[in-house]
């Protein structure tokens, strides 16, 4: 019971400060808060637990974005069936090209994975123009019909639907981290020689690593598509490439938390600076190389152990 | 088919655009082979030498002049950013210099936009003349350009092979450690280089200037090409970036004239193939990290 307990724990007290800011700040950016946490996770997983620096997010992200898109545009009406495509098409794409990707050493993920993204944002841009309507993007916030008991068509309620998905994405992860599994990657991060010695496959390892990631990236792009109600290319462009590794390491990389924290404080700065000045990505650039220089633990990464003493400070 | 004059001059625009990707990816290639960093800033110096480049040209109307100040400021530049930024950071993951060096991307395209603006600038094309070569056309600028690109390759093959600082870079390529062991100044190898990188990613950008349209995303755009060269050809090695680059432009041109997408999916095709048959480019070195 009491383990029980314990597991939930961090997870529910992170929900819970999750309800507080969406009591007191307006609903948009509750919604962006939680889409954006999840599509930082899938990185911050390969970042953290198994070493690969991914640039090329955003191409899952549109992945499972325009694959709801499609449905919903051309064929259906459910919301909730063009989330399950989304994330049958983040699968899908993951098992394509992940065989391919992840034989590969860590500074040519990252190249071939940035490529991915702007070969992808070509397609729909230009090649797919005729099905994606290029740069207008899809339009079908009226093609969507409200669904029984939780109708994800409105705000109000698509909030209560991401804060589910966000509780269970959040438990996967940490379930993951408890899991034999979750320790295989972090040993094929540290020393991939060792892990082979000791009989488990580097490759098959990183590849459900890959296909986990990026199925949970595609999730939170089919949920954006349905939030916003349309998708255009522009959110697989090379500039929105740096976005989840930022917030990654703002956050901490390779903590629980850390996509949670960076999400909050990242979407909350872009928020009040593009407020003051227009030239945001002077302002995220220079961020990034100050955190870089700053040091590589992040916000909830140099949190985390002063947290925990203070609250083991009190049991004792 | 193809006729024989398309052929011909989409050869020649296929040589003279992986010329300018020769130019720019050899500073990335460069970087990894001896400092380790992938250094994406590189995008940055090349769009500051085609901006420096469009100034120069507009006051003194003479785009050689410019291009000569693009070069020289894109080399200021990028001694700066290494003095303040890089030298901090050799030191950690590669992931980390890749994130930084983006971070320095992304910034000082936001200050290019602040000084020069969002509009597209044109940069005249400093010769008009047509030069025949078996019935067809050529815009001789486009030949210079390819020379300029080889008489660069030569220069690089000569510094790294005759000179000592050259023979040390080599050997730093190689193992840097046994050349800090030998009492040479590993991180004065690594300034130079990465100067050496800066100025070409700005004269290559300088020479493709007057070829598009001078904009603040020019780096962001060219930048899947460099990618592509840079990892069909494998990190760290000039050879291969340069037989790389060769390629990438015939497939661009040769692409685009069958078929119009073609020039943008072809070259990432052709890495997925190489990628599959050899995991680290043609000539990559099987180094993982020192």
């Amino acid at each position: 019971m009491l383990n029980i307990f314990r597991w939930w724990w961090g997870i529910g007290l992170a929900f819970i400060l999750l309800v507080i800011i969406r009591v007191f700040l307006p609903l948009p950016f509750s919604n962006e808060i939680i889409i954006f946490s999840i599509y930082v996770m899938g990185c911050s997983f390969l970042l953290g637990r198994v070493g690969f620096i991914s640039f090329g997010q955003p191409a899952y992200l549109a992945t499972g974005a325009y694959a709801t898109a499609f449905y919903l545009f051309y064929f259906g009406t459910n919301p909730y069936i063009g989330i399950l495509i989304g994330i049958a098409a983040g699968i899908v794409m993951s098992l394509l090209v992940g065989p391919l990707f992840v034989r590969l050493r860590s500074d040519y993920f990252a190249l071939v994975n940035l490529a991915l993204a702007v070969i992808i944002f070509y397609m729909m841009q230009k090649v797919l123009a005729p099905i994606t309507q290029g740069d207008n993007g899809l339009w079908f916030l009226t093609n969507m019909k409200s669904t029984p008991i939780l109708d994800i068509t409105k705000p109000k309620e698509f909030y209560i639907f991401a804060f589910l998905v966000g509780l269970a994405v959040w438990a996967l992860y940490k379930y993951l981290d408890d899991t034999l599994y979750g320790a295989c990657c972090l040993a094929s991060k540290i020393n991939e020689d060792k892990v082979d010695f000791l009989g488990y496959s580097n490759f098959k390892i990183r590849l459900l690593a890959f296909v986990i990631a990026n199925t949970t990236t595609a999730l939170a792009g089919s949920m954006y598509a349905i939030y916003l109600g349309f998708v255009s290319p522009e959110m697989t462009s090379a500039h929105r490439a740096a976005d989840p590794v930022v917030v990654t390491i703002l956050g901490g990389v390779g903590t629980l938390y850390g996509p949670l924290v960076g999400s909050v404080a990242y979407t909350g700065m872009k928020d009040l600076i593009s407020n003051l000045i227009g030239n945001w990505e002077l302002f995220i650039g220079f961020l990034l190389v100050f955190i870089m220089l700053a040091g590589e633990k992040g916000i909830w990464g140099s949190l985390e152990p002063r947290l925990k003493k203070v609250f083991s400070g009190k049991r004792a | 088919m193809i006729d024989t004059q398309l052929l011909i001059s989409g050869v020649i625009f296929g040589l003279s655009i992986g010329s300018i990707f020769f130019l720019m990816a050899i500073g990335l290639s460069l970087c990894f082979g001896l400092m380790r960093i992938i250094s994406l800033d590189q995008l940055l110096y090349y769009s500051v030498g085609a901006y420096i480049t469009y100034t120069i040209s507009v006051y003194s109307g003479n785009m050689w002049l410019g291009a000569l100040g693009g070069l020289i400021v894109a080399g200021i530049l990028s001694f700066a950013v290494e003095r303040f930024i890089f030298l901090r950071i050799y030191e950690r993951d590669i992931a980390f210099t890749m994130i930084t060096s983006f971070g320095i991307l992304i910034g000082g395209v936001g200050v290019i936009k602040a000084i020069w603006g969002l509009v597209p600038r044109p940069v005249p094309m400093p010769i008009m003349t047509q030069m025949s070569i078996m019935g067809t056309e050529i815009p001789v600028y486009r030949l210079i350009v390819v020379v300029i690109a080889a008489l660069v390759y030569a220069g690089i093959w000569l510094f790294l092979n005759r000179t000592i600082t050259g023979k040390a870079i080599r050997a730093g390529i190689e193992n840097v450690e046994h050349v800090e062991g030998l009492g040479i100044n590993v991180y004065r190898l690594f300034t130079i280089t990465f100067i050496i990188a800066g100025t070409l990613s700005g004269l290559s950008g300088g020479l493709h200037a007057p070829l598009i349209m001078v904009d603040p995303q020019m780096g962001l755009e060219v930048m899947p090409f460099i990618f592509m060269v840079v990892i069909i050809g494998g990190l760290g090695s000039i050879k291969g970036t340069l037989i790389s680059a060769l390629i990438v432009g015939q497939v661009v041109s040769i692409g685009s004239l069958i078929y119009a997408p073609l020039a943008q999916m072809a070259p990432f095709a052709i890495m997925l193939l190489i990628l599959l048959v050899k995991p680290t480019g043609l000539y990559g070195s099987k180094l993982l990290k020192r």
